[in-house]
């Protein structure tokens, strides 16, 4: 088994980005900015309605505009459009203006279709059923601790019953059983709590910019998570050998899980670039960002949870549902707890908006907010401090939970949980109103096992990485130039970390925590690989033996004795460089974490507006290899979940079908001032060191809302059930608390 | 956007005789109209930039006579007056929390006062009053950040802007200059509410342009509060302005004025009543602030603005005397 260098020179400081001052200073090109010669501009032209059919479509009169050198059209007549921002056709034109006139100029006649936009519309009694099989689609409920003999006999029941009456029979045995077990409960709380579909919100749109060079050889600038996906999508489109597809993405300005694939724009822009024989540039705009390039699904939970006084959860019954658009909207239920029995039954709900797509962590913000509301109201009706509550139900058989305790000790420590939070309907009369919540989370965040890294050493002391991965804003180039530089002895910008480019040896897409994770081991390998051979050819040039030599502050040494600069040394390889690829080790990489964040928030219950102070997260992630890129990712995943916690919403207009804010002003997004005081602290005592790497850019953003939320309930003693945590919804929980005498 | 003709004439007369033609616009900062023309909201055939017009620049005058504000001053300028600060609270708050400090540098008074609804639905072609099938698609659909005052009518937009009703509160005048000459109205005239779809909100007649802005000689005390979600970059959902005409302790007579509430800046008569004779404390803030939300009808999903009402009545009533209780 392999380990990391047991006292690293650099691994784990603070180490800045290798791209830092190029993207700081506008000098790095990101996907977008790349114009090659003769450049065409594209725009497409997408559905303006929620639900309707092409009759006919006629690109005469965009063909015919001067300047305009390519129209292609995908949904053909008879198409069906499943929601604003479908995909319809785009145009090439020698400017962005005369593209968008094109695309405006193509006539179309549209058979408007029934449509269902909120889920709402889509569950309501005699709504249009916009996918075959019906709008809601349920999943047979997940029960857990309720005993087999006992299950047997519910199914004897309800098998003797017809078929259409089966599915409601077992609910209500279910329920029967969760009825007894509450009723033996010593508190309980039933509620309903829910979450918004969000977007993605890159900074950079979705998009790429294509170039033939030649009948069957591609090359694409695009802004993507995963240059190699991408590739062999083309490829296998344009039925061309993916060797001849090169992607590009040296820098890419935002990728959530939205931007893996080519995508329909991505493929359109190359037969544009075919057909006008020229450069296609093909980026969305900030609505169809919006529309069409994918959501986090929205989340509903009707939760019904039980604990005896000693705070122990006796049980759990949950229906849930959410809405991806066209797309599901699963989530994990019960979330990081050990609930001793449970059930659980989920409806994916359908509805005419942009299929959802994979967004930071898919699935656990959504599980977190619910699980931890639902918790901290128990803790509530118990008269119990919820950090107790919740040390109480970790699961005593997972390795994980001495780590939870461990870390909630520290942020309970760094926010002052003991001194300043008091119980709910305890902070204070007056209209501004002090408050503290605590959520917890887990994700895996492993690597993958075939991923491959190459390293040169030249002999004019040059070392370049390679590889096909892309450095999505993680650090990824920093990171692996970093490991490198530890193991030659170098500074990490000795080391020419060249990635972003899908001809290069297999590297992982980024998606899921996994990259530094699955990167990491290859380039360890390919480095320690490269100077072994190194010292192998030293050796006989030296005239000792391959074990006496080490590198050390740009030197080689003799028996711990400098006794050539690094440059000299690689001149001694005469004109053969050292080429050498690395693979996976075993020993060097992990998976599984587990971690809670601690809020502090001012309520002004006069406006509504909660005004966030302090946000502590404590995350773990095995071995840290780089500490200012790591913590760029923690506060970058607080910064979104504080946007899902007070700001973000999809806005979806039920009468017209479309989206109402898909702009970047009533899609509210927090500035500067809106960001208080983030303390992050990494949780790694040395036992954590040993696991190896593990990726964190998801697991930072899931509690955030969750842990918001809290503190708001904890604040005004009422709970906001409906996030975002905005003005509106604080105060329809008031009123509504007001007028059930609740407040 | 539409292709369209420019000039950038550096002369009133000039700008009257080019805005004169059909389909022609004015342009200042161009922070709402060119939005409205890359969502081919606004699509004009001639846009004539007012920038380099002199009489529309600068701000000149005294507190104690009374101040100017040409329509081409921008609201940095505004926020950077020492004058209107120490005198004219009122509209120097409502001026600092514009937008951004981006829109700030940009947009200018005129523009300000003649920008144009944000009303999702309107913003997205359906017109002013967004009737379809005859049926208003605010009433129907997502209304919450629509009016609360005035539901009676098809015109359930709200005025968007801040300044509008600071100025009003503070009894200010604006100059507008148009073929058939100059004519001077209150503020709270330049708006309207439009019965069809082929009104406008404003009462400028075709060809006019607003050229500047009076502000009376300082006297009282005024303020404004707005209730807002985010700190950076938003609107307000509700603004208060208030001015306060004291004698000692007691207010003698109040104008307030809302944004955000009605298609036009709203007058809160009951709650101008309700304070006249009262001394200004904390529970009649509150009583104050309370008979403000009278008469208010909200839609469907927007009852949460009548508490906003009654706060940032209450709010800036008390911070045109000092007390900020809500940041203690
Ligand atoms: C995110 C965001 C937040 C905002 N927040 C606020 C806020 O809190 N409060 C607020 O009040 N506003 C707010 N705004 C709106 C902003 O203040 C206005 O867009 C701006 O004041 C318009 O001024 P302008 O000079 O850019 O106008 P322009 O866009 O140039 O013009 C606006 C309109 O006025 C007309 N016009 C301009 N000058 C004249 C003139 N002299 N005579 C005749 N017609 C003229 C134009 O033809 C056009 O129709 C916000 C905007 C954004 C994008």
């Amino acid at each position: 088994m392999a380990s990391w260098p047991r006292n690293p020179r650099l691994i784990g400081t603070r180490i800045p980005r290798l791209d830092g001052m190029a993207k700081a200073t506008g000098k790095a090109k990101y996907p977008s900015d790349i114009l090659p010669a003769k450049m065409l501009f594209g725009a497409i032209l997408a559905s303006p309605h929620a639900h309707a059919k092409i009759q006919s479509i006629d690109v005469k009169a965009a063909e015919s505009i001067p300047g305009v050198k390519a129209v292609y059209v995908q949904a053909k007549a008879g198409s069906t459009l499943r929601f604003q921002g479908d995909f319809i056709a785009a145009a090439a034109a020698t400017s962005e203006e005369l593209a968008r006139d094109a695309v405006r100029a193509i006539k179309i006649e549209y058979e408007i279709l029934p449509h269902v936009v909120t889920e709402e519309q889509a569950m309501a009694p005699g709504a249009p059923a916009i996918v075959r099989g019906g709008n809601v689609r349920p999943g047979r409920a997940v029960i857990r601790g309720i005993p087999d003999s006992k299950l047997a006999e519910i199914e004897k029941i309800v098998t003797a019953l017809p078929r259409n009456q089966q599915e409601t029979r077992r609910k209500q045995e279910v329920e029967k059983v969760f009825d007894e077990l509450f009723a033996r409960s010593d508190a309980v709380v039933e509620a309903t709590y829910s979450v918004p579909v969000i977007t993605h919100v890159c900074l950079e749109p979705h998009g790429l910019t294509a170039r033939w060079d030649g009948p069957d050889k591609l090359t694409v600038w695009a802004s993507t998570q995963a240059v190699q996906v991408v590739a062999n999508e083309l490829a296998g489109e344009f039925e061309i050998p993916s060797a001849n597809v090169t992607v590009l993405t040296d820098y890419m300005g935002g990728g959530f899980g939205s931007k893996f694939g080519a995508d329909v724009w991505g493929v359109v822009a190359a037969r544009l670039a075919r057909q006008a024989n020229a450069p296609v540039r093909l980026f969305l705009d900030r609505s169809l960002e919006h529309l069409a390039a994918g959501n986090r699904p929205s989340a509903t939970g009707k939760v019904k949870i039980g604990a005896s006084k000693d705070g122990r959860v006796t049980g759990l019954l949950a229906e849930t549902h959410g809405t991806g658009g066209t797309g599901g909207a699963g989530f994990p239920f019960p979330y990081v707890y050990d609930i001793p029995v449970s059930s659980r039954s989920h409806s994916d709900v359908f509805v005419n908006g942009g299929a959802q797509r994979a967004m930071r962590a898919p699935g656990h913000p959504q599980a977190c907010a619910i699980m931890e509301a639902a918790l901290d109201d128990l803790a509530d009706k118990l008269g119990m401090d919820p950090l107790e509550l919740r040390l109480k139900n970790l699961d005593p058989n997972d390795f994980h939970t001495p780590i939870y305790k461990g870390e909630i000790a520290m942020a309970a420590e760094l926010i002052g949980w003991r001194e300043k939070r008091k119980p709910r309907g305890m902070n204070g009369t007056g209209p501004i109103r002090h408050g503290m919540g605590m959520a917890m989370h887990q994700w895996g965040g492993g690597g993958t096992q075939d991923k491959k890294v190459s390293c040169t050493i030249s002999p004019d002391g040059t070392v370049e990485l390679k590889s096909a991965t892309q450095d999505i804003g993680t650090g990824a180039r920093t990171i692996m130039a970093i490991i490198a530089a530890e193991i030659l002895g170098l500074k990490p910008t000795d080391i020419v970390s060249n990635i972003g480019n899908s001809t290069f040896p297999p590297g992982q897409p980024s998606g899921g925590s996994t990259t530094t994770p699955s990167m990491s081991p290859p380039t360890y390998d390919a480095a320690t690989r490269a100077r072994d051979a190194l010292f192998k050819h030293l050796a006989k040039v030296l005239n000792v033996k391959p074990e006496q030599l080490s590198v050390k502050d740009g030197s080689v040494l003799v028996e711990g004795q400098a006794s050539l600069f690094w440059k000299d040394a690689c001149r001694k390889l005469g004109t053969a460089s050292i080429a050498e690829t690395g693979g996976f080790q075993e020993g060097l990489a992990s998976v599984g974490v587990g971690d809670c964040q601690f809020a502090e928030v001012r309520v002004d219950t006069e406006t509504g507006k909660v005004k966030l102070l302090k946000l502590v997260a404590i995350q773990d992630s095995g071995l840290i290899l780089d500490k200012l890129t790591w913590e760029s990712q923690v506060y970058g995943g607080v910064i979104g979940g504080i946007n899902y916690g007070l700001f973000e919403e999809r806005i979806m207009d039920p009468i017209t079908g479309v989206m109402l804010n898909a702009d970047m002003e009533q899609y509210r997004l927090a500035g500067a001032a809106d960001i208080p005081e983030i303390i992050v602290r990494a949780y790694e005592p040395d036992e954590q060191k040993a696991r190896g790497v593990i990726g964190v850019g998801e697991p930072p953003t899931i509690s955030t809302a969750a842990a918001i939320g809290n503190a708001v309930a904890n604040a005004l003693g009422v709970r906001v059930p409906h996030w975002p945590m905005s003005p509106r919804n604080v105060l329809m929980a008031l009123s509504a608390a007001k007028k059930e005498g609740r407040a | 956007m539409k292709a369209f003709e420019y000039s950038a004439p550096s002369t009133l007369e000039d700008a009257l005789k080019l805005l004169s033609g059909p389909d022609a616009v004015a342009l200042s900062g161009g922070t709402d109209l060119v939005n409205r023309m890359k969502d081919y909201v606004t699509s004009p055939a001639r846009v004539v930039y007012l920038k380099d017009v002199k009489p529309l620049a600068g701000i000149s005058g005294d507190a104690r006579s009374g101040l100017t504000l040409g329509a081409g001053t921008r609201l940095s300028d505004i926020v950077a007056s020492a004058a209107i600060r120490e005198s004219y609270p009122a509209l120097w708050q409502a001026t600092a929390e514009v937008g951004s400090p981006q829109i700030r540098n940009m947009a200018t008074l005129g523009g300000n006062l003649l920008q144009r609804p944000r009303c999702w639905y309107y913003r997205a072609g359906h017109g002013l009053l967004a009737m379809k099938d005859g049926k208003s698609l605010v009433r129907e659909g997502d209304n919450r950040f629509h009016a609360i005052f005035m539901t009676e009518g098809n015109a359930l937009f709200v005025a968007p802007s801040s300044l509008a009703s600071a100025l009003a509160a503070l009894g200010s005048r604006v100059t507008i200059a148009g073929p058939q000459g100059e004519r001077t109205i209150l503020i709270e005239d330049l708006y309207q509410v439009p019965r069809s779809e082929s009104d406008s909100e404003l009462a400028l007649r075709p060809g006019e342009i607003v050229t500047k802005v009076n502000l009376p000689a300082a006297a009282g005390k005024s303020a404004s509060y707005e209730a807002r979600h985010k700190e950076a970059q938003d609107w307000p959902i509700v603004l208060a302005a208030v001015n306060l005409t004291l004698n000692g302790e007691t207010v003698s007579s109040a104008r307030i004025y809302l944004a955000g509430v009605a298609p036009i800046p709203w007058k809160c008569t009951a709650a101008e009543k309700a304070i006249a004779g009262k001394q200004l404390t904390l529970q009649i803030a509150d009583e104050v602030g309370e008979a403000a939300t009278s008469g208010a009808a909200p839609l469907s999903m927007n009852a949460y603005k009548v508490p906003l009402v009654k706060t940032t009545v209450k709010r800036a009533l008390l911070a045109a005397i000092g007390n900020r209780y809500w940041e203690a």
